[in-house]
C-alpha cells in the first residue's frame, strides 16, 4: 500500500497517525470486501435504520445539510467509517466499541443534543451495527478531511532555525550607533525613508525610566542628566536602572501576565493562596539577578527535578514550579477526572504560550487547524504534565486545593523559626488563659444574674459585663483558630511534583476524560523535532520538556523571548502578535534583526538584562515619537520603526507613578500580599467547615496604600480591590487569561475616574502640598511641577496659561492644577 | 451577507496587535465611515430580527424550577420516602446529599392564564402574566458550582476570560444612543468576567449601574464628584482638554490621545444625561406600583427593573439586572417565599410594563438562574425534619423563561424525566440557548465571530444550535 518513493515526512506522519490511520485502513478494505448486497439485510436497514439517521442526525451530520460536525457525515458507508475528529463512529459487530452507539446512550457524547433518543430506536441502532453495520449506501464520498503537511509547515518562518545574520550595509553610515540601528535604517532606506529626528533629553529619560522601571525620573535625576555631558551618560543612566530594584519590579510584572497570577486559588469562595507570593518574588529576584532565561525556563517547568548546590537554590527550584499551578484552576469541580485533564490542559497551553508563542490547546479535540500542530502533539506534550502532581483532594467537601512544596530552611532560618514557635506559643498559652478566665467569669455573672432579687442597676451592670465577656470569648474564639492556622512553619511554596507512577496520557475524545482514544508516547512539537526524548522510567520527563524548550537548537524559544522584550520596549513586538507566531500569525517586520538578536541573546547566555541594555542604548530607542507626513504616508503603523511608538502607562506604571510624584512610594522587599495576618481577613477556619478557609480583605496594612502595585493582592473573582482598584479601570488583565500585551483602551470610565475618582483627587492634593512647601514662588512651583510630572521644563505659553489658571482657580489653585495634569494625555502616556 | 464588523482606526491598531493582518480588515475600515469613527455606532442585524434589545434578568444562586414552574408528580407522590439514588454511578453524587429525600413543592404550583403554564402561588404576579412566558423546562449547562456556571451562563465558558454575551451584541449590533454605553449591568456580581469584553473591542463591555441608594450615591462609579463645584470641575476639564490638544497638535495624529480626548467628552455626556435617566421620580403612582416600588421586599429590584426599562427604551442594546438570593440550600420552605416577594412585582411589572408600552414585541426578555435545584431535599445539618430542609444546585436540567421578542407566547418547552433530573425531550445547552438568543437579534451565531490568537471566536465555541420550536 506504501508508494516506494515517499518522502520521509509522509513516512512519519503515517506513523505517528497510528493506530487511527491503520483502522481507518482495515475499514475501508471491509468496504471494498463487501459481499454483494444482503437483500434482507438491506431491507433492513432501510426500514429500522435510515429513518433514524435521517431524521435525528442528518441535520448535522450530512452533506444535505452541508454540515458535518466534528467532521462526521453520517449520510454514507464511508461517512461513518473514516469517522470524524473523534475516529471512527462505528465499529462493525461490536456497538459497545462504536462511538455513535455510545453517543446515542449518552456516554460519550450526548447525541443528538436535544434529547435522547427513546430506547426503542436506540436498541435498533444497537441491533443494527451488532449484526456487522450493513450499510449499502455508497454513492456519497465523505467531505476530505485536511491533513497535516508537516514538512510544508517547517517552512513557516518560525519554524526554520535561526539564522546567523550579518548587519547589512547602509548608505547612511553615520547614524547608526549600534548593529541593530543598521537593520532598522537597512529596511527604512530599502522604503526610502529616513528616521525622525532623536528624542530630547528629557523624552528619552522619561521614556528610558518607565521602561525600564515603570517609575519617572527624579527632579534630581533629570538635572544630573541635564547637566552630563560625558559620553557616557546615556549609560550610566541605564546601568544605573538596571541595578536599581525598581527594575525587578517592573519586569517581574511582565511576566507574572503571562502566567495567570493571583494570591487566590481557582475563581470560588476567595480561596487564598497562602504562598503565591513566593513565586512573585521568586521572579522578581530573577529579573535584578540576570538569571539566565534558559535557566529561568528549567526552573519553572521542573525546579522540583533539577540538581542543586545550596539550600537557597533548592529553594528558588520548588518556588519556580509555581508557574505550573498559579492559574485558574477550578477547585470546586466535582468531576475529578476531568479536573485532571483541564490542569494539564492549562499547562499545556501555558507553556505553549508563554515560552513557544504557539496555541497547542488548539489541537486538544483534533488536529490544529492552522498550524502544523497535531492532537497527538498536544497529548505528547500533555503526557509530561499527566505524570506531574499539580492538585490534591482536601477533606473539606468537594474542594481541591494546588500542591505546596516545604522548602528547605537554611540554618538562620531554622534558628528564626524556632524563635517565632516559642514566641507563638506563649501568645497562644495567653489567649487561652485569657479565654478561661472570661469563660469563668461569664458562667460566674450567669450564676449570679440567675438571682431574681438583684437590684435593677447591679442587674445592669452584671448583664453589661457579661455581653461583654461573651464578646470576648468569640473574639478570642477566632483569634485562637487563627493564631493556630497560621503557626510559624516551615517555609512552603505552591508547586508540582511527579506522580507516583508517571506514564503517557490518551488522547482524551473532545476533552471529556472517560472517552479515551490512543495513548500517546510523551514527546514535542512533531514539526519541530521528531525524535521522542528519553524519560528515564518513574518520571514525568518535565525535565527533557524543560532542556527541549529551553535549548539553543529550539526555534521558537529565543525569537519568542527577544520579541516580547522588544515589545516592551518599542511598543509593538516585531511580530506584533507577541503570544502567537503561527501561520495566520504576521510575518515578523524585521525578520533578520530577530534571528540576529535571537542569535546573541544566546550567545551572551540568555542574558535578558544584556539584551534590554543593547536595545535602550541604540539610535533606534532614542528616536523621537514626532510625526512625519511623508513616512506616514508610506508607513503609517510605523513598522518600519521611523520613529518611536508612544506608549500609554499601564495599571501598574500609572498608580506607581501617581504615588511616586507625591513622594510618597514606599520601598518593599516583598513578602505576603495577603494581609492575612489580620483574623477578620480570614474565614472558614474552623476544620468542620464544608468550604476552604478563605479571606474577605476587611482590613488592609496602611503600608499597602503606599506600596508598589505588583506587592499588592491579585485577585480573580472579582474586581481588584482596595488600593490596587486601578488596575480595574485600565486594562489590568483578568488573571484567568495569559496575555503578553495588554490591551490599552480609552472609555469613559477611565476618564470618569480620572475626573472624579477619590485616588486622583487624593494624589493631586499630596502632589500639591509637597509642591506648596517645596517653594513660596509660583514660578519656581510651576518649574517644579512639570519636572515631577511630566520631567521636563515647562514652556513659556505654558507658564502663562497656568498662571491664569491658578488665578482664576482661587483657594484650591495647586490642587486643581496638579489634578489637571495627573488627567492629562501626556502624564498618562511616556512618548 | 456575512456580517461585516466596523473597526475604528484604534481598534484597527489593537487587533493586528492581535496577530491579524492588516490587509484583510483594511478594506472593512473604508466601508462606513460614521461607523469608522464610533464603535458603537447602530448596525445593521444579518437578517431580519425579532428582537432589537435584550434584558436580562439574572437568579443568581439557582431558583427551584420544582417549586416555582414544574412540578412532578413522581416528587409530590413520594414526599418524604427515601428514594434509590437518581444519580447514576458516575461518581456525581452531590455534597450533603446522603439519602434522597423527594420534596414536593413548599407552596401550590397551578396551571395559569389561557396558556395553563405553571407557576406557583409564591408569584401571583408572574402568574398574571403566564400568557406572555416562554417556558424552557429543559435547560442543560455544565457546572455545578456557582462561580464557573455563572461565568457559563454569561460568556458560554465556564473557566477562561471570554466575551460576554451582552459585550458579544453590543459588538455586533452596537448602540441606539450616542450618550450611554450599549451594555449596561445593573447590581452585577462580583466577577467581572461575567460583564467583561474579553478580547472584543473594551468599548463593548458592561457598564455596571445600581440603584442609588440615598443622596449623593451614585448609579456609575465615579460618576459625579461631590466635592468639586460644578464650575471647578469645567475649568479643570477645560484646562486638561487644552494641553491634551497641545499635545496632540505637537504629535499632529494618535489615536489613543484621541480615543482619551473623546472619551472624556462622552464622560461629561454620561455625567449629565445618566442621572436623569436613572431618577424615577417622575414616573405615574401606577408605574411604581407595577413594579412593587416603595412597597416593601420588591423596592429595590423595582427600582432596578424599571430603571432597565428606561434604559433599554433609551436604546442600550443589552441591560442586565441581578437579583440575589436564590441559593436555597436550607429551609427552603421558609426562605423561598422571600425571595419570591422581592422578585415577583419587578419581573411581571417589568413584562406589563414593556407589554402595554409595545415595547415588549422587539424586546427579548429572559429570566434565569445559573443552574436550578434538586427535585430532592437536601439536609444540610443531616438529622433535621424534611420540613426545614433545602434543595442543592443542579445543572443536569432547570428552568429559563423568556418572554417577547419573538418567542411563542404562553408556550412550555421541555420535558424532564420523573425525578426531573435530566431532560428526556427538548433539552437546550446554554449554547443553545445563547444560539437562539443571536438568532432572534437577526444574528447568525456562527458568523458572529471575532479573531483573537490566530482563530474565529463565537460566543457559542463550537456548539450551539437555534431552538427553533419556541420561535413565534
Amino acid at each position: 500500500m506504501i508508494p516506494t518513493a515517499v518522502k520521509r515526512g509522509s513516512v512519519l506522519r503515517f506513523v505517528l497517525l497510528g493506530a487511527l490511520a491503520i483502522h481507518a485502513a482495515s475499514n475501508a478494505c471491509h468496504a471494498a470486501d463487501a459481499k454483494p448486497a444482503n437483500k434482507e439485510a438491506e431491507a433492513s436497514f432501510t426500514k429500522n435504520v435510515l429513518p433514524i439517521l435521517e431524521q435525528h442526525c442528518y441535520k448535522c451530520h450530512s452533506h444535505e445539510a452541508e454540515k458535518a460536525k466534528g467532521g462526521l457525515m453520517l449520510d454514507s458507508r464511508i461517512g461513518w467509517t473514516k469517522g470524524g475528529e473523534s475516529g471512527t463512529a462505528i465499529v462493525p459487530g461490536k456497538p459497545d466499541e462504536s462511538l455513535l452507539i455510545k453517543a446515542v446512550r449518552y456516554e460519550n457524547f450526548e447525541m443528538p443534543p436535544t434529547g435522547k433518543l427513546p430506547d426503542e430506536l436506540i436498541s435498533r441502532l444497537q441491533q443494527w451495527v451488532a449484526a456487522g453495520a450493513h450499510d449499502p449506501r455508497v454513492t456519497r464520498a465523505t467531505r476530505s478531511t485536511r491533513r497535516i503537511d508537516l514538512e510544508a509547515g517547517r517552512k513557516h518562518w518560525a519554524f526554520q532555525p535561526l539564522r546567523d545574520e550579518l548587519p547589512p550595509e547602509v548608505k547612511d553610515a553615520e547614524w547608526p550607533q549600534s548593529d541593530l540601528d543598521r537593520f532598522v535604517l537597512a529596511k527604512l532606506e530599502e522604503h526610502d525613508l529616513r528616521p525622525v529626528k532623536d528624542a530630547d533629553r528629557y523624552t528619552w529619560l522619561r521614556r528610558v525610566s518607565f521602561d525600564l522601571t515603570g517609575l519617572p525620573p527624579t527632579v534630581e535625576e533629570i538635572r544630573e542628566f541635564e547637566t552630563d555631558e560625558s559620553d557616557e551618560a546615556h549609560e550610566k543612566v541605564v546601568d544605573r536602572l538596571l541595578d536599581s530594584r525598581a527594575f525587578g519590579e517592573r519586569w517581574a510584572r511582565h511576566w507574572l501576565d503571562l502566567v495567570g497570577y493571583a494570591d487566590q486559588v481557582g475563581t470560588s469562595n476567595s480561596v487564598f493562596a497562602q504562598h503565591a507570593w513566593r513565586y512573585r518574588d521568586y521572579v522578581i529576584d530573577a529579573y535584578n539577578n540576570d538569571k539566565p532565561f534558559d535557566r529561568f525556563i528549567r526552573e519553572q517547568v521542573a525546579g522540583d527535578l533539577l540538581p542543586h548546590e545550596t539550600i537557597e537554590q533548592r529553594s528558588a527550584n520548588l518556588v519556580a514550579t509555581g508557574f505550573l499551578v498559579l492559574g485558574d484552576i477550578e477547585i470546586v469541580e466535582a468531576d475529578k477526572a476531568k479536573l485532571l485533564v483541564d490542569i494539564v490542559d492549562q499547562q499545556v497551553n501555558k507553556t505553549g504560550k508563554a515560552f513557544l508563542g504557539m496555541t497547542i490547546d488548539c489541537a486538544r479535540c483534533h488536529d490544529h487547524k492552522f498550524d502544523p500542530i497535531l492532537q497527538r502533539d498536544y497529548y505528547a506534550i500533555g503526557g509530561f504534565f499527566h505524570g506531574t502532581s499539580s492538585i490534591y483532594k482536601t477533606d473539606r467537601g468537594v474542594w481541591s486545593d494546588v500542591n505546596t512544596n516545604e522548602l528547605p530552611e537554611t540554618d538562620s532560618q531554622k534558628a528564626e523559626r524556632t524563635q517565632q514557635t516559642q514566641a507563638h506559643a506563649e501568645r497562644l498559652a495567653k489567649m487561652q488563659l485569657e479565654r478561661k478566665q472570661a469563660i469563668a467569669r461569664k458562667n460566674e455573672l450567669d450564676e449570679l444574674l440567675k438571682n431574681e432579687q438583684l437590684p435593677k442597676d447591679e442587674r445592669d451592670q452584671l448583664t453589661k459585663e457579661r455581653n461583654e465577656k461573651s464578646g470576648q470569648i468569640g473574639t478570642l474564639n477566632r483569634d485562637i483558630l487563627h493564631a493556630d492556622f497560621f503557626a510559624p512553619a516551615v517555609p512552603q511554596a505552591h508547586g508540582v511534583h511527579d506522580v507516583e507512577a508517571p506514564g503517557n496520557m490518551n488522547i482524551t475524545i473532545r476533552g471529556n476524560p472517560r472517552a479515551l482514544a490512543d495513548e500517546v508516547p510523551r514527546g514535542f512539537l512533531s514539526v519541530v523535532t521528531e525524535t521522542a526524548p528519553h524519560v528515564p522510567q518513574g518520571q514525568s520527563g518535565r525535565l527533557q520538556l524543560a532542556d527541549w524548550i529551553a535549548s539553543s537548537e529550539n526555534p521558537l524559544t529565543a525569537r519568542v523571548a527577544v520579541n516580547r522584550i522588544w515589545q516592551k520596549l518599542f511598543g509593538h513586538g516585531m511580530v506584533r502578535s507577541v503570544d502567537y507566531f503561527g501561520l495566520p500569525g504576521e510575518r515578523p517586520s524585521h525578520p533578520a534583526l530577530l534571528d540576529f538578536l535571537a542569535s546573541r541573546f544566546i550567545r551572551d547566555g540568555w542574558s535578558q538584562k544584556q539584551l534590554i541594555r543593547s536595545l535602550v542604548l541604540s539610535r533606534t530607542y532614542r528616536l523621537g515619537s514626532v510625526h512625519d507626513d511623508r513616512a506616514h504616508s508610506i508607513d503609517p503603523d510605523n513598522r518600519l520603526l521611523w520613529r518611536m511608538n508612544r506608549v500609554r502607562l499601564d495599571a501598574e506604571a500609572l498608580r506607581d507613578a501617581m504615588i511616586f510624584v507625591s513622594g510618597q512610594l514606599n520601598s518593599s522587599t516583598g513578602g505576603p500580599a495577603m494581609p492575612l495576618e489580620f483574623p477578620e481577613n480570614v474565614g472558614g477556619l474552623n476544620p468542620k467547615d464544608v468550604n476552604p478557609p478563605n479571606f474577605r480583605l476587611a482590613r488592609w496594612r496602611p503600608s499597602q496604600d503606599f506600596e508598589r502595585t505588583i506587592y499588592l493582592p491579585v485577585i480573580r473573582h472579582s474586581g481588584q480591590p482596595g488600593p490596587a482598584a486601578l488596575r480595574n479601570v485600565f486594562d489590568f488583565p483578568q488573571p484567568s487569561q495569559f496575555a503578553g500585551q495588554r490591551a490599552t483602551t480609552a472609555v469613559p470610565t477611565q476618564a470618569l475616574f480620572l475626573m472624579n475618582g477619590t485616588v486622583v483627587k487624593e494624589r493631586a492634593a499630596a502632589v500639591a502640598e509637597r509642591l506648596t512647601k517645596s517653594s513660596e514662588k509660583e514660578s519656581e512651583r510651576l518649574d517644579q511641577l512639570w519636572l515631577t510630572l511630566l520631567n521636563r521644563p515647562l514652556s513659556p505659553s505654558e507658564r502663562s496659561e497656568a498662571e491664569a489658571f491658578v488665578l482664576a482657580a482661587g483657594d484650591e489653585a495647586w490642587i486643581e492644577l496638579c489634578h489637571a495634569l495627573l488627567a492629562s494625555n501626556e502624564f498618562l502616556m511616556r512618548l | 451577507m456575512k456580517h461585516a464588523p466596523f473597526f475604528t482606526r484604534r481598534e484597527l491598531l489593537r487587533t493586528t496587535a492581535c496577530g491579524f493582518g492588516s490587509v484583510a480588515l483594511g478594506g472593512l475600515m473604508s466601508r462606513d465611515s460614521r461607523a469608522a469613527s464610533n464603535p458603537l455606532a447602530a448596525r445593521d442585524a444579518q437578517f431580519t430580527p425579532r428582537a432589537k434589545r435584550v434584558i436580562f434578568v439574572f437568579l443568581a444562586g439557582g431558583p427551584s424550577q420544582g417549586d416555582l414552574f414544574a412540578p412532578k408528580k413522581f416528587i409530590t407522590d413520594n414526599h418524604g420516602k427515601a428514594i434509590e439514588s437518581p444519580v447514576g454511578d458516575d461518581g456525581q453524587i452531590r455534597v450533603g446529599v446522603a439519602q434522597f429525600l423527594p420534596m414536593a413543592p413548599v407552596a401550590p404550583v397551578r396551571p395559569r392564564g389561557n396558556s395553563g403554564l405553571m407557576i406557583s402561588d409564591l408569584l401571583p404576579n408572574l402568574a398574571g402574566v403566564a400568557d406572555e412566558l416562554c417556558m424552557l423546562r429543559g435547560v442543560v449547562s455544565d457546572n455545578k458550582a456557582h462561580a464557573p456556571a455563572a461565568l457559563q451562563f454569561h460568556t458560554g465558558h465556564i473557566a477562561e476570560a471570554r466575551p460576554s454575551m451582552g459585550s458579544w451584541i453590543s459588538y455586533g449590533l452596537g448602540t441606539e444612543n450616542d450618550n450611554l454605553p450599549s451594555f449596561m449591568t445593573i447590581h452585577p456580581k462580583q466577577d467581572e468576567r461575567t460583564y467583561g469584553a474579553s478580547f472584543l473591542p473594551a468599548i463593548h463591555q458592561g457598564t455596571p449601574l445600581r440603584v442609588p441608594g440615598n443622596e449623593g450615591d451614585l448609579a456609575i462609579a465615579n460618576l459625579q464628584d461631590a466635592d468639586a463645584a460644578p464650575e471647578s470641575q469645567r475649568r479643570r476639564l477645560d484646562f486638561l482638554q487644552r494641553i491634551n490638544q497641545r499635545l496632540l497638535h505637537r504629535v499632529k495624529t494618535d489615536s489613543q490621545m484621541e480615543g482619551v480626548i473623546e472619551s472624556f467628552e462622552l464622560a461629561f455626556r454620561m455625567q449629565a444625561e445618566t442621572p436623569a435617566l436613572v431618577d424615577l421620580s417622575n414616573e405615574t403612582q401606577g408605574t411604581l406600583d407595577l413594579y412593587g416600588i416603595n412597597k416593601g421586599p420588591a423596592d429595590r429590584n423595582g427600582r432596578a427593573c424599571l430603571m432597565a426599562r428606561r434604559l433599554s427604551e433609551a436604546g442600550v442594546r443589552f441591560v442586565q439586572i441581578t437579583m440575589d438570593g436564590w441559593d436555597h440550600h436550607g429551609d427552603i420552605r421558609n426562605a423561598l417565599p422571600g425571595s419570591c416577594a422581592g422578585a415577583d412585582k419587578p419581573v411581571a411589572g417589568l413584562i406589563a410594563d414593556l407589554k402595554r408600552r409595545g415595547l415588549l414585541e422587539d424586546t427579548l426578555v429572559m429570566i434565569s438562574g445559573e443552574f436550578g435545584r434538586t427535585y430532592w431535599s437536601q439536609d444540610l445539618s443531616g438529622t433535621s425534619p424534611i420540613a426545614t430542609h433545602g434543595r442543592e444546585h443542579q445543572q443536569e436540567s432547570f428552568c429559563t423563561l423568556l418572554a417577547g421578542g419573538g418567542v411563542k407566547p404562553g408556550f412550555v418547552h421541555g420535558v424532564t424525566d420523573d425525578f426531573g433530573y435530566k431532560p428526556v425531550q427538548g433539552r437546550v445547552h446554554l449554547h443553545d440557548l445563547h444560539a437562539t438568543m443571536l438568532h432572534l437579534l437577526g444574528m447568525d451565531h456562527e458568523r458572529l465571530t471575532f479573531p483573537h490568537l490566530g482563530r474565529d471566536y463565537r460566543l457559542t465555541d463550537v456548539y450551539g444550535e437555534v431552538v427553533r420550536d419556541i420561535l413565534a
